[in-house]
């Protein structure tokens, strides 16, 4: 630590912005103070942020927790009948349409992804590449509730025609639109991870003689392995939060989807269609409060996942 | 160089923008009048055109005054009036009073504003336009399932209903059904939002049927005639058709101020029978 205290005359080495014509001393408490302070404010700005989440986790579940006062725990998740107007409040219907309308987008879009990742790291030539990363990045940009109204007019008369139902409502049409939403967010992170293995192992692989298809299937795809669950998760966090677009073109009726074309309801669309029509203080506020507390709790649960994941990938 | 002359030019451009608007300004002000406020109103989409055209005359007359309008379905109106969220909660039934499914609303007053028609509506490939009531109620409790069963093609019937909440659904089902229950489920059934959401629900499905007020019927559906009676503002006048209802503004007491000042433009003889009834609503006075 340089020698401040002697006379007032020295230069002092490695100045500071705050050189002025004070005392040494106290150019020193100010930097002390400012450091301080510094520190304080980033993290207060951090517990801001926690506190809002606990905030949020806190309202949605003291108001959604008020419905189990007249709903009994195995109704709410075992029964499927949401009839709000009869005292009935069944969410099963709901969790289960959430679910099988993920699965459904999954099981089309990531074989759809992984092969677009692969084509984006592997086979294309950089001139094209840097013209297709940014039109999946804009996909990603466009507002859900575009994607519903081109689902409601474009998709369903489509889905229509070719199938030859009433109303071409349901979870066909609703995974079809989450797909084309969910598909660049996958892909690009795929692609991503695909490019992030190291050059040695696909050298390595062809140098034994493998064939392209061989180095890709046997070698990158399974090495990038945890990035591409990564991009998984996070396409299926997207997929089950979606509402807008969701509830365009999924029918809206309370009834389990036995069939791909039936319209039927998940949780968020259910939520957004009632939350301004009930009664500030009934069961029925209480019962879609749960719900979203649900959403948010499936959500949270998914966020972990892929931190761990993305732990995992980086210790291999 | 160039740049410096870019940043000149653009300077001078803002300035006279500003200039020039500044000038024209108190030239307007002379007759305007002196109310100002903020009105904010909620509620029913069935009033919301009505509400729409109402405010754009009443802030010509006004331009102080400021006036936001959304609809989400009539109940949203007198609870965002008791929640303290908007002004003014427009509502096609009288809040105050219980209707089937919905408590009434203490502490709020009904104020009329307009006579609101309803119709059943079908999609343009759907050719029985003439239905009965005990039909009516066949085809949206979902005991009749075919149009031919009704006098139309052999088709399925696509049922469009409003959500829980709607004054549309409640003035429909009271009126036109005579109290019978909507279906719940069912694999062509569904339900939407708000009567704009229903319009473009009807008129893009085939052999569908749902049910709107008169202003937002378009020429791409065709409104049906029940009991042999066709959905005519005449008629509801003259008092052969019955699917009708008062459409009414809640407000937090008695009105006041601007929101006093807006209401009774409404309830006035000029808008009532020049504007209301060019979008196929009916004035208060008509009916006896």
């Amino acid at each position: 630590m340089i020698d401040t205290s002697s006379a007032a005359g020295q230069i002092d080495l490695g100045g500071s912005l705050l050189t002025g014509s004070g005392k040494p001393f106290d150019r020193r408490k100010r930097l002390f103070v400012m450091n301080r302070l510094f520190r304080y404010v980033c993290i207060a700005c951090a517990a801001f942020v926690c506190l809002i989440l606990f905030l949020i986790l806190l309202l949605m579940f003291r108001t959604g927790v008020l419905t189990f006062g007249d709903v009994s725990f195995s109704e709410f998740f075992l029964s499927a009948e949401w009839s709000p107007e009869t005292e009935q409040y069944g969410a099963l219907l709901f969790i289960f349409g959430t679910f099988a309308l993920t699965l459904l987008t999954l099981m089309i879009s990531v074989p759809l992804s992984l092969l677009i990742a692969v084509f984006l790291s592997t086979f294309i030539p950089a001139w094209l590449k840097n013209v297709l990363r940014p039109v999946m990045d804009l996909l990603v940009g466009i507002p859900s509730v575009v994607y519903g109204y081109l689902g409601l007019t474009v998709l369903i008369p489509i889905i229509r025609d070719v199938t030859g139902t009433g109303m071409g409502d349901g979870l066909l049409a609703a995974a079809l639109v989450l797909t084309i939403m969910v598909l660049p967010t996958i892909s690009r992170i795929s692609d991503d991870s695909i490019s992030a293995v190291p050059k040695k192992f696909s050298d390595a692989s062809y140098a034994l003689g493998a064939t392209r298809f061989q180095t890709v299937w046997k070698v990158l795809i399974p090495s990038a392995r945890s990035g591409i669950m990564y991009a998984v998760i996070l396409g299926m966090a997207r997929a089950i939060g979606e509402t807008m677009a969701v509830v365009m073109v999924i029918g809206n009726t309370p009834q389990i989807a036995d069939s791909l074309l039936k319209p039927t309801s998940v949780l968020t669309s259910n939520i957004v269609m009632q939350i301004a029509n009930v009664p500030f203080d009934s069961t029925w506020n209480y019962a879609l409060y749960l719900m979203g507390f649900l959403l948010l709790a499936i959500s949270l649960l998914m966020i972990v996942g892929v931190r761990w994941l993305q732990r995992k990938g980086a210790q291999q | 160089m160039k740049l410096k002359w870019l940043k000149a030019a653009t300077v001078a451009a803002l300035i006279a923008t500003i200039g020039l608007g500044s000038v024209q300004a108190p030239a307007k002000t002379e007759a305007a009048s002196k109310l100002s406020g903020k009105i904010v109103i909620n509620g029913s989409s069935a009033l919301l055109p009505l509400t729409l055209q109402a405010a754009n005359e009443f802030k010509k007359l006004n331009p102080k005054v400021k006036i936001s309008a959304s609809g989400a379905g009539s109940i949203t109106g007198p609870q965002s009036v008791r929640k303290g969220i908007a002004d003014i909660g427009a509502v096609d039934w009288d809040a105050t009073k219980k209707v089937p499914g919905f408590e009434a609303f203490t502490g709020q007053v009904a104020n009329k504003v307009a006579v609101t028609p309803f119709a059943a509506v079908v999609n343009k490939n759907v050719t029985a336009t003439n239905l009965t009531t005990k039909q009516l109620q066949d085809i949206f409790s979902g005991k009749v399932t075919n149009w031919k069963e009704v006098g139309g093609k052999d088709a399925d019937i696509i049922v469009v209903n409003r959500a829980f909440g709607s004054g549309t659904r409640v003035n429909f089902q009271e009126k036109a059904l005579n109290g019978t229950d909507f279906m719940t489920k069912g694999s062509n059934y569904k339900e939407v939002k708000t009567s704009g959401d229903m319009k473009t629900a009807v008129e893009t499905t085939p052999n569908a049927i749902g049910y709107v007020d008169f202003a937002y019927i378009t020429t791409k559906m065709t409104a049906v005639s029940i009991n042999g009676v066709a959905p005519t503002v005449d008629n509801v006048i003259n008092g052969k058709y019955k699917v009708w209802g008062y459409g009414y503004y809640m407000t937090k007491g008695q009105p006041t101020g601007v929101v006093k000042e807006f209401i009774q433009y409404i309830q006035s003889a000029k808008f009532q029978n020049g504007s209301l009834k060019k979008l196929k609503f009916i004035p208060l006075s008509a009916m006896k």
